[in-house]
């Protein structure tokens, strides 16, 4: 660690990064990194999985996802084992998904029930079947070795099915690869120049930070007393006159998940309004590739959860904001994959630190399930 | 053929118990082993005095539930007999052999009822798993238990065995599994596991997995019958059937007139195959049915797979050849 001793010249934010750890020489993910496996990801929005066999691509691998009559999820291979048919083109019938080329019927654990062509069912007819669990709105699954499947493990994310809660959502099928994403997320170096009519405000962005990490998530945090709310928040709370005190959070929970919250303390509210509100920001995001992510955003607020107008504010300015974030990585997927000139880019800097940190946890991740 | 299998290494060996000994196998490259899942295989391929062996082990991974990926796999090999495939490995195999592995093959696994029936607000039976395990069936029960200790999901082991003296791992399946683990020591207690209190006493909706002898598997199973058990809700390990204690060297005279001599340790399948002769197979265990071949002329067949049906059986015109041996020492395949 270096010295607390000020630096000379340094604003408060360099002062920040020159103290935090680390600057060993380290590896980190990129975009061909092995994927990490051992981690729950979502893979459906829990209504998305129903009674019609639904086929996503998940971490390099087809999977189907379906519901048993008693509405428990399943996932399995979307691969008949015999002649590699999607089973998920065949038909549910009952709780058993049945191939839909020689009608091989296989039950939710995986194992075949009924094999046609002969009379008795090997005990080498199986598919692969994937740990799965609802939460709240989402439904998650385990893709990596599946003792290390303990859904403890799973983001709590309890806001997101909170009644006293209101939420606006959206997805995207990006093109891009889910370190780019990570990185993006906790940078917020770039929010005046990419996101300058949504969350880029300049004041803010000079505050205080504080980076940490801990079990393998990286945490920012900033606030700021005295100041004018930002417009994507002060906005719809209608405190856009005032002077509020503003803190926030972001964090990389884990590979498959990034939150962050804003907080704006109103020290004088007007009779019948809050004295705080309150802000929940959920990413997550699941590699279908290397190159390509499905992705879902929810942004909660705890006040006036019923407010159609308010819903309305938020799901356009962050949709506008989530699309430039998109578009933003896949130009950059499309350089980085196809401009082959050698020279070396990714000139890092010292705002980039926190991005650096959730990518080398990535790395770190990855290589220890290839054993190294 | 040769791409099933790549090179490795015994990395290691230990005594468990008088006639058990555990084998670590490594790749030859020193690059890791991936972790196997709960119930799985793998199929080695090692040399004898007459021919190849080919055996499948259970794969029993990290003997505790918090090791983090080993990189290697982990056996146990029971010496059965004289001049067989078990004796072999435990005459021959020392830290440093090198031998052949297949991947990963998965017969028999466990559902996943934890990560379905832990689902938020959906508390159902069906959720508890029972693993029973005798003498050396415990290898593919340990990895049963350390997986649902792992993942929380609530579970069960009754593991007999002759004498404690005799049972491996007992000490590490009852740390990782405390309470939940029962060891039953017969030569101690004088009697057999009392199966039917065991079944009667689990959970409404629980699933069990046996792994053992013939007659334990069997015991269970008729007692799940009686008790009214769904008979998928009883899971029980296959042995491969191909190898008997008192099977002989044999000849096998092919449809061109090639006569090729099949060992005593070896199958007929194993030994077409070295010998260059086209076959078709795929799980070598007498189930699906592809390897099936006809006999030239009838003759009397020990049928050990489960494919044919009686009255196939009993014409004695075709054979299992991953498998089923013939009585006689020598035999006429359309092949």
């Amino acid at each position: 660690m270096a010295d607390d001793s000020p630096r000379h010249g340094l604003t408060d934010d360099e002062q920040v990064y020159a103290r935090m750890e680390p600057h060993d020489p380290g590896q980190f993910a990129n975009h061909a990194t092995p994927l990490v496996r051992n981690c729950w990801y979502v893979c459906a929005r829990r209504d998305e999985i129903g009674r019609k066999p639904l086929a996503r691509r998940l971490l390099e691998t087809d999977v189907v996802m379906y519901r048993t009559g008693a509405g428990q999820p399943v996932a399995m291979r979307d691969r008949c084992p015999h002649r590699a048919f999607p089973l998920s083109k065949g038909k549910l019938v009952g709780d058993r998904l049945i191939c839909g080329y020689h009608g091989m019927e296989f039950q939710p654990d995986g194992l075949c029930a009924r094999l046609p062509a002969i009379s008795h069912v090997p005990a080498n007819a199986c598919v692969q079947t994937f740990p799965i669990a609802d939460r709240g709105p989402l439904t998650w699954i385990w893709m990596g070795a599946p003792d290390l499947a303990d859904e403890a493990l799973i983001p709590a994310l309890d806001w997101l099915g909170d009644p006293a809660w209101g939420t606006v959502t959206g997805h995207f099928h990006v093109r891009a690869d889910y370190v780019g994403m990570h990185e993006n997320l906790i940078d917020q170096t770039h929010f005046p120049f990419l996101h300058p009519n949504t969350v880029g405000t300049p004041e803010y962005a000079r505050s205080k930070l504080e980076v940490s990490t801990a079990d393998n998530q990286v945490v920012i945090r900033r606030s700021l007393e005295n100041s004018a709310p930002p417009g994507v928040y002060g906005n719809p709370a209608k405190i856009m006159h005032k002077r509020v005190n503003r803190s926030s959070e972001a964090r990389f929970v884990s590979p498959a998940a990034h939150t962050a919250y804003a907080r704006i303390t109103d020290p004088a509210p007007d009779p019948g309004q809050p004295g705080l509100y309150r802000y929940n920001i959920t990413h997550v995001f699941t590699p279908e590739s290397h190159n390509a992510i499905h992705y879902w955003w929810f942004n909660s607020r705890d006040y006036r959860i019923d407010d159609p107008q308010i819903d309305r504010f938020m799901l356009d300015a962050h949709s506008q904001a989530y699309s430039e974030d998109v578009e933003a990585l896949e130009w950059i997927t499309d350089v980085v994959l196809n401009d082959r000139a050698p020279q070396q880019f990714e000139l890092s800097f010292a705002p980039d630190k926190p991005g650096l940190m959730a990518r080398r946890i990535l790395y770190r991740l990855a290589m220890a399930e290839q054993g190294q | 053929m040769s791409a099933r299998f790549t090179d490795a290494v015994i990395l290691g060996r230990r005594n468990l118990t008088a006639r058990i000994s555990e084998f670590t196998l490594g790749l030859a490259d020193g690059t890791a082993l991936p972790p196997a899942r709960a119930g799985s295989h793998v199929e080695l391929r090692f040399g004898g005095e007459s021919g190849r062996f080919l055996r499948h082990y259970s794969l029993v991974g990290p003997l505790t539930a918090r090791t983090a990926q080993e990189g290697f796999w982990r056996i146990a090999v029971q010496r059965e007999d004289r001049r067989r495939g078990s004796d072999y490995i435990h005459r021959h195999l020392r830290p440093g052999s090198r031998l052949q592995i297949s991947g990963e093959m998965s017969p028999f696994r466990m559902a996943q009822v934890g990560g379905m029936a832990q689902t938020e607000g959906m508390t159902q039976a069906g959720d508890s798993v029972l693993l029973v395990a005798g003498g050396i069936g415990i290898t593919a029960m340990l990895p049963m238990l350390r997986s649902c200790v792992m993942r929380q999901v609530p579970v069960r082991m009754l593991y007999a065995g002759r004498s404690r003296a005799e049972m491996a791992f007992a000490d590490e399946v009852k740390a990782m599994g405390g309470d939940r683990v029962t060891l039953h020591d017969q030569a101690a207690l004088g009697r057999r596991p009392d199966l039917a209190a065991l079944l009667a006493a689990q959970p409404p909706g629980t699933t069990a997995y046996v792994c053992g002898p013939p007659g334990l598997i069997a015991a269970l199973g008729d007692e799940a019958r009686r008790q009214g058990w769904p008979p998928e809700r009883l899971r029980h390990e296959i042995f491969n059937a191909a190898h008997r204690p008192d099977d002989a060297e044999l000849t096998v005279r092919t449809a061109s007139g090639r006569e090729v001599r099949v060992g005593a340790g070896t199958t007929i399948l194993d030994a077409l195959e070295m010998a260059g002769v086209d076959t078709l197979s795929d799980c070598r265990r007498g189930e699906c049915g592809l390897c099936v071949t006809r006999l030239k002329r009838a003759a009397p067949i020990d049928h050990r797979d489960r494919y044919l049906t009686t009255q196939e059986r009993a014409a004695m015109d075709q054979i299992a050849i991953c498998c089923s041996r013939p009585k006689d020492r020598l035999i006429e395949l359309d092949i």
